[in-house]
């Protein structure tokens, strides 16, 4: 076990380090939301594209892969998403290291910064955004 | 017929978005990102740029205010489809001289409707 003196981190960088940890840990669970979103959405417009294909119209049938299509772009944003989170958790890890070992002895450890902005993706649904027109 | 250029480095976002313009009888150039973008419309004139946001090399605001520099692009509609939804972008997507903001994922229906109001 480090003594307090040796090992243990300042209160401000366990702090700054906690914040950034539980941010990573909250866009995951937008993840699997957002996963799960469209993996019931495309179940839902399979199962009744399917139906619609012996009871329905062509306009009916069409309006199911529509929403499909929608569904779909949850792999754009998991992506964003997961590349988000894993610049931070590396910032993290080299932020560690550094305040642990130092720079090297050829000068400055190379250091990943973690990003300063929230994620990008904020949606955790595959619900249609909004549109702006200026 | 008129003809789009579709901006985006999601190789499956590109498709959706090509296959839902080719539908609606838009003819359409794919760009993987804003230089490959601005590379494309130095050859050749489009009636609109739909262009991703979050890009490597150049991203959809810095193309928007490149394309904005060229007097063959003064006036083409462009519209920012992205998952980026705070005001702070879309107030730079604004400044940078883009006609709309349109947050992802989108709607087909909706998207085709949004183009038909802006085109020429």
């Amino acid at each position: 076990m480090p003594t307090a003196d040796e090992g243990a981190l300042p209160l401000h960088v366990a702090a700054e380090l906690q914040d950034h940890l539980l941010v990573a840990g909250h866009d995951l669970d937008r993840l699997q939301r957002l996963l799960d979103d469209a993996t019931q959405t495309l179940s839902t417009c399979f199962y009744t594209a399917n139906h619609l294909l012996t009871t329905g119209t062509t306009i009916d049938v069409q309006r199911q892969l529509s929403e499909a299509l929608t569904a779909l772009q949850f792999h754009d944003m998991s992506t964003q998403l997961i590349a988000h989170t894993q610049r931070r958790l590396r910032g993290l890890a080299d932020r560690i290291a550094r305040d642990a070992m130092d720079d090297d002895e050829d000068g400055a450890a190379v250091v990943c910064e973690i990003p300063n902005r929230p994620n990008p993706v904020t949606q955790d649904e595959v619900d249609a955004g909004s549109i702006e027109l200026f | 017929m008129h003809s789009i250029l579709a901006v985006d480095d999601s190789p499956s976002m590109r498709q959706m978005v090509a296959f839902t313009l080719k539908t609606a009888g838009f003819a359409v150039t794919e760009a993987v990102d804003g230089q490959d973008a601005l590379e494309k419309a130095r050859q050749k004139d489009f009636d609109l740029v739909l262009t991703d946001q979050n890009m490597p090399r150049l991203d959809g605001i810095g193309l928007t205010r490149k394309l904005r520099e060229s007097p063959k692009f003064k006036s083409t509609p462009i519209l920012i489809l992205t998952t980026e939804s705070s005001d702070q972008m879309k107030q730079a997507g604004r400044a940078a001289g883009a006609t709309g903001w349109l947050v992802k994922p989108f709607d087909p229906t909706k998207l085709i409707e949004v183009i038909g109001r802006v085109i020429k």
